[in-house]
């Protein structure tokens, strides 16, 4: 993934979370049934808007360090997509887990939340390890 | 970074990969687990209790905290204990009850008679039955039943009027004879194979009948009404809940407990009409053994029966619960809402209208704990779309009013019936046995009056119209001739017709009919008039409020005579002022109608 595609992308993804977050709001003032009823869903949708929106900030953080910091490409590629998949999992498993929710927990999609969590991690780790001059066997800078 | 900078793909997606491969199976395993989903004994895993419940149901937890179910037994410690136990006391029939505290801050109880001799009663209060209308008090008293026998003390704390009241005023019987230990203590009944069933979640009485005497070891699974009183016992609910792959799949709910909302009316209906409608076991040793054995979400039926105006007991003849019903078969006490719900047609056999309709255990007032949107004409509409000017009242009356009359007694107070009916004053002409819905609201009315007005609304398919009126229908209305010469509940429901908002009467009028009534042979009818009247007093703004603050319906005879005779002259004539020996007539009557109609 380019740097450039990767910072459209992150930009994008906070763009559709805080668009959601004008959602939410209407929602309240429409007192919605199914949202103002729901403490549950209520709960998870704002999870999803909330994470959703400060990890494709997160991301384009990660997009600056990774030009700054001079990351292999063969790295960079990766954790750009790690991170920008990361977040998307992690918001729109709050929000899908949210919308499919039980009488007491949320729906199975909310378990795509720790696996986008984790990338989201590693992505962020890996940028402030990884060094200018660390290879991949066979790749290049 | 050697190591780490040879596989990058492994390092960032390797961990999301592994998470994602044990949800999937942890998810597989429990939807294919037979054991997670299916049937299961309900009673082998025990009673979870509300501190397990509120785990992961907090809002459900909150929404039954605020409930009077909740509180509905308790052990007498702090705030549960709402009446004050600072010396104060009451009289009745030659005894004198003092409520105190020990030493150690427990409240305390002690009868004794008022002219002196041995306490009757001295007891530490343990236990408290009731946070609503009036709270009673159980004490541990071994009286041949063992040190776990406890018994509800013989005086209760009413609520809304702050005082004292006997347990004898509570029920609708005669008073009992002046100085007698055991007319005062009618109603000292054992906790244990009584107060235990209905007030608390699955409840064992424990009763073991030794050589000659009865024993009690009784255990409940929760104090007062609580989460697994109407969903069942969810010791196994909780453990297979403990799986959180299962939890995420739960969208269909769990067979291990019952969930109401689930339930067709028949079942639904029937865990509330455990309690809200008495009824008969069919094994009643083993009830008072080992608890009813009722599952909430199974068929009530299949443990006991509703008891009815013609139920009979152990083979015998006679009806002994007769006068717990209207003639026409409706029941005319409390806890017995479930026989009224199966009575009207919206029932449906089962199949139609349920409790939960228009009552919602999660939300809503505590009071009554209504359905949102289902109060008064709103619990209706879904299914009856009625003419705006159906009924000819407006917005005045709504469906109940016609629909659920205020014609049941129960906790000291007049009631709406949860028997759905169409209002036929007409077919009660001549008869003075029953009232009917128009004049409960038409105080000033006679019950010839409503049949005709029913016909010029328009319910023409009603009968009765021009069946001869007994003598007494011209003397005065419907509610004058019950307030004098009804049996104890009509007596009860008459005085709180008069208290309703919206009557046809001038407060001033209705409160001098009430002082004209206060004096009664039932302490519960006296105790009913007397907030009648007390209560019209205050919407009148009548010089009688402080007078009728100051009146103690239990007081011995000669007190309170004079008190209602100074009532009596502000007050200005009742309703038979100018015809006295009508309402000696109408007083003569009530001893051919005598009540007993205890717990």
């Amino acid at each position: 993934m380019s740097p450039e595609r990767h910072l459209r992308w992150s930009l994008a993804l906070a763009a559709l979370f805080l668009a959601m977050g004008l959602w939410l709001e209407a929602m309240i003032g429409l007192r919605a049934a199914g949202w103002v009823d729901d403490p549950l869903r209520r709960e998870f949708l704002r999870l999803g808007h909330a994470h959703g929106g400060v990890l494709a900030l997160l991301n384009v953080g990660v997009a600056w360090a990774l030009g700054q910091l001079e990351t292999p490409t063969a790295w960079a590629g990766k954790i750009r997509r790690a991170t920008l998949l990361g977040a998307l999992l992690v918001g729109g498993g709050f929000v899908a887990g949210g919308l499919t929710h039980g009488p007491t927990d949320p729906g199975p999609p909310v378990l795509v939340v720790p696996a986008g969590a984790l990338m989201v991690l590693g992505g962020v780790v890996a940028t402030a390890l990884v060094r200018p001059g660390d290879r991949v066997p066979g790749g290049s800078r | 970074m050697s190591g780490l900078s040879e596989r990058p793909g492994l390092w960032l997606f390797g961990p999301a990969a592994l998470w994602g491969a044990v949800a999937i199976a942890g998810l597989v395993r429990t939807a294919k687990d037979v054991d997670a989903w299916g049937e299961v004994d309900r009673r082998a895993g025990g009673v979870a209790t509300s501190r397990a419940c509120v785990v992961c149901h907090p809002a459900q937890h909150a929404s039954w905290s605020a409930t009077y179910h909740r509180t509905m037994t308790q052990l007498a410690e702090g705030t549960a204990v709402l009446a004050p136990f600072a010396g104060e006391s009451i009289e009745h029939i030659g005894f004198r009850a003092t409520m105190t505290r020990g030493p150690n801050g427990a409240p305390h109880v002690t009868v004794a008679p008022v002219d002196g001799g041995d306490p009757i009663v001295d007891a530490d209060v343990v236990m408290t039955v009731g946070s609503h209308r009036y709270q009673q008090y159980v004490a541990s008293l071994d009286r041949g039943g063992g040190a776990d026998e406890k018994w509800r003390l013989p005086v209760a704390w009413h609520i809304a009027t702050g005082r004292w009241i006997p347990m004898n005023a509570a029920f609708l019987e005669p008073e009992g004879a002046h100085g007698d230990a055991g007319d005062f203590l009618r109603h000292l009944s054992r906790w244990n194979d009584n107060c235990i069933l209905c007030h608390n979640t699955e409840p064992v009485p424990g009763r073991k009948d030794m050589s000659g005497r009865v024993e009690f070891k009784s255990v409940v699974g929760e104090l007062g009404v609580a989460c697994e009183a109407c969903h069942g016992p969810a010791g196994g609910h909780v453990a297979r809940m403990g799986d959180v792959a299962r939890r995420l799949l739960a969208g269909g709910g769990d067979p291990a407990v019952a969930s109401p909302r689930r339930l067709a009316a028949r079942e639904e209906s029937g865990l509330c009409g455990r309690c809200h409608g008495n009824r008969i076991a069919k094994d009643v040793a083993a009830v008072l053994t080992g608890g009813d054995g009722f599952l909430p979400g199974t068929d009530l039926a299949g443990h006991s029966r509703p008891i009815w105006a013609d139920s009979k007991i152990g083979g015998s003849d006679e009806l002994p619960f007769a006068q717990r019903f209207w003639p026409d078969g409706t029941a005319r006490l409390s806890a017995y809402e479930y026989q009224g719900l199966l009575q009207s047609p919206c029932y449906a056999d089962g199949q139609g209208l349920g409790c939960n309709h228009c009552h919602d255990m999660h939300g809503g007032s505590p009071n009554m704990q209504v359905r949102a949107g289902r109060a008064s004409s709103g619990a209706c509409g879904e299914c009856h779309a009625m003419a705006a000017d159906h009924g000819g009242h407006g917005q005045a009356v709504d469906c109940l009013g016609c629909h659920m009359p205020r014609i049941t007694y129960g906790l000291l107070e007049g009631m709406i019936s949860h028997r759905i009916s169409n209002p036929d004053p007409g077919a009660w002409i001549g008869r003075h046995d029953q009232p009917d819905a128009c004049t409960q609201c038409h105080v000033d009315r006679s019950r010839t009056w409503a049949a005709e007005a029913m016909v010029r609304l328009g319910f023409n398919n009603l009968g009765g119209v021009g069946r001869e009126a007994a003598v007494e229908e011209g003397w005065g209305s419907r509610v004058a001739l019950d307030l004098f010469g009804g049996d104890p509940v009509q007596r009860v429901l008459a005085a709180h017709a008069l208290t309703r908002p919206g009557v046809t009467m001038d407060a001033t009028v209705r409160l001098a009919w009430l002082v004209d009534a206060l004096e009664d042979e039932y302490p519960a009818v006296r105790w009913a008039v007397w907030r009648a009247a007390l209560a019209v007093a205050r919407e009148a703004g009548s010089a009688l409020v402080a007078g009728l603050e100051g009146f103690d319906p239990h007081a011995d005879v000669p007190t309170r005579l004079r008190a209602i005779d100074a009532l009596r002259a502000v007050a200005g004539p009742g309703p038979f002022a100018g015809a006295p020996e009508r309402r000696e007539a109408l007083i003569d009557r009530q001893g051919e109608v005598a009540l007993w109609i205890g717990e």
